[in-house]
């Protein structure tokens, strides 16, 4: 009882924290007028210039691979409940758990390996 | 406003009998309804005039018994509640409940229905045996407790909400918001103290967290039970459970006696002497 | 007497589009449900091109970014700003009612009757109003290029 509410828990504090991270990433990505009206100068921020300087930047690091691991895990919980909404069998559900969980690390490891090896090139 | 005047109404009634083996089919029959006609009474015209083998279930005709739910042009109702004028159609199309297994034409399986509700423990649990074996006096429960619960205590057990609802449409091992709405009533009750019994039972996947707040089963609730609050008020005692928060108070105890005792009324004579 | 086995009766996954003539709650539930699956499946093919083509030098980002400048792609992207727009705000709704802050009091059933979730309609309301503001801003940025 108690993993199952922790698991449901989870889902809305990473839900919060994912409008937050992701509503900086949305605006910086695509409002840049709005932001150029509020005195906030990016410069084209999906040219390549300027992917590479924000990418030499920790901060930036952190904050893609903060929002990743928040991301996948809110995503990924998410498509578990509604696959099993589907099934009932018990075996069933130990495997999509199983494979929904080794699906997330391996993810969350490749794009968590990227910005911090861009760090230093 | 002419009160005698009959409409012929068509009822599209979906028959299925397992034991001639036949698949489920659409069968017409032509009703006359008057105004201040149900539905219910529409079907017994059938079952005495027209096709007396249509099967369906009612008892009360008063919306109190639960028996006569079913799909009405493709929503829940009552059937003995329904007035056939409220549709403004002449064409109704009657079919079983969904997400409950059918035995013949409009009769539901409830049985399973029954058993999750019998899970959750639907009665008061205590901790004191020996005062619910041998009751001294009442327990102490003031108004404000009681309206805190009174609301989910009118629940019929029809069967709608769990047709209305989507998450139980697909997921077989959902409870339901009936059995979850009745765990709540218990476990909001002051006079109960069964809280770690009945949540392990409630608090898993299949359980409340499966609940979306699509808010069906409230919408089709005949009597107007509202289980989507009931429920939402269970994931939040469950939150707080387990994240102990909040105060956990007791059960409710003996209401103390008064202080002066009201005088006994002597017992009436006999009007028949004995000899 | 021979035993009658019941017929199985479940909607399944239609269960959760079409069941009946049932109110806003319940396609916003759908909708969520919808945007969310959405958005995942966006998610993984951003997370290929900001992984394989970023790392690979800037000859592939830029001509990835030439290609996903598209107006097909634009459009693409902008659905999937709407659907996280509205996956947020009504996320944040679900969050408050489900935890019983957005919904009435219980009180006994007085006929006609209304649920909780029809009483706090104008909250939702408000919420949706919110949404629909926010995909305008988008629609400015995406579709017609900024002010």
């Amino acid at each position: 009882m108690r993993r199952y509410t922790y698991l449901w828990l989870m889902q809305m504090v990473t839900g919060v924290l994912i409008a937050v991270l992701l509503g900086i990433h949305m605006v910086m990505q695509h409002l840049e007028d709005i932001l150029r009206f509020f005195g906030v100068n990016l410069n084209d921020p999906a040219s390549w210039n300027s992917m590479i300087e924000r990418s030499r930047q920790a901060i930036w690091a952190g904050i893609y691979i903060a929002l990743l691991a928040v991301v996948l895990y809110h995503a990924l919980n998410g498509l578990r409940n509604v696959i099993l909404e589907l099934t009932p069998s018990a075996r069933t559900e130990r495997v999509v758990t199983r494979a929904i969980l080794a699906f997330g690390i391996i993810v969350f490891a490749w794009a968590s390996y990227v910005p911090i090896a861009l760090l230093s090139r | 406003m002419d009160t005698q005047k009959t409409e012929q109404i068509t009822f599209r009634v979906r028959r299925y009998d397992p034991e001639k083996g036949t698949n489920p089919h659409f069968q017409e029959f032509t009703v006359p309804s008057g105004r201040g006609m149900t539905v219910l009474d529409g079907l017994i015209y059938i079952k005495e005039n027209l096709d007396s083998t249509i099967a369906f279930r009612t008892s009360c005709r008063m919306a109190i018994c639960g028996s006569c739910g079913m799909l009405i042009n493709n929503y829940p109702h009552l059937a003995c509640h329904t007035q056939i004028e409220e549709f403004h159609s002449n064409r109704l199309t009657l079919k079983p409940l969904p997400n409950f297994p059918v035995i013949k034409d409009l009769v539901v399986d409830l049985i399973p229905f029954f058993e999750i509700h019998k899970s959750i423990k639907p009665y008061v649990l205590r901790n004191d045996s020996e005062e619910m074996e041998n009751p001294t006096a009442e327990f102490g429960q003031s108004h404000q407790a009681l309206e805190s619960f009174l609301q989910f205590t009118y629940c019929i057990k029809c069967g709608i909400c769990i047709s209305a609802c989507p998450t139980s449409a697909s997921d077989k091992l959902f409870h339901g918001p009936q059995a979850l709405a009745q765990c709540y009533r218990y476990c909001a009750d002051n006079r109960d103290a069964g809280e770690p019994e009945r949540f392990p039972v409630v608090g898993t996947d299949h359980g409340v967290w499966h609940c979306h707040l699509a808010g069906a089963c409230s919408e089709s609730c005949p009597k107007g039970v509202d289980p989507a609050l009931a429920i939402q008020l269970l994931k939040r005692r469950l939150v707080s459970r387990t994240l102990g928060l909040g105060k956990k108070e007791p059960p409710a105890s003996i209401a103390p006696q008064p202080a002066q005792a009201k005088p006994k009324l002597p017992f009436p004579e006999f009007t028949v002497k004995q000899s | 007497m021979r035993q009658i086995r019941p017929r199985p009766n479940y909607l399944g996954v239609g269960g959760w589009v079409w069941a009946g003539n049932y109110k806003l709650e319940r396609y916003l539930y759908i909708l969520h449900r919808v945007t969310g699956l959405g958005i995942l499946l966006f998610l993984l093919v951003h997370l290929i091109v900001t992984t394989f083509f970023r790392i690979q030098g800037q000859a592939v980002w830029d001509s990835a970014m030439r290609f996903l400048s598209n107006p097909f792609f634009k459009t693409g992207e902008y659905l999937v700003a709407v659907a996280f727009v509205f996956h947020a705000l009504n996320g944040l709704r679900l969050i408050l009612q489900e935890l019983g802050f957005l919904m009435a009091k219980p009180i006994p059933p007085i006929y006609p009757y209304s649920d909780s979730l029809r009483k706090k309609r104008p909250w939702t309301m408000a919420i949706i109003g919110i949404i629909m503001v926010l995909c305008l801003v988008f629609f400015y940025d995406f579709i017609v290029g900024g002010w």
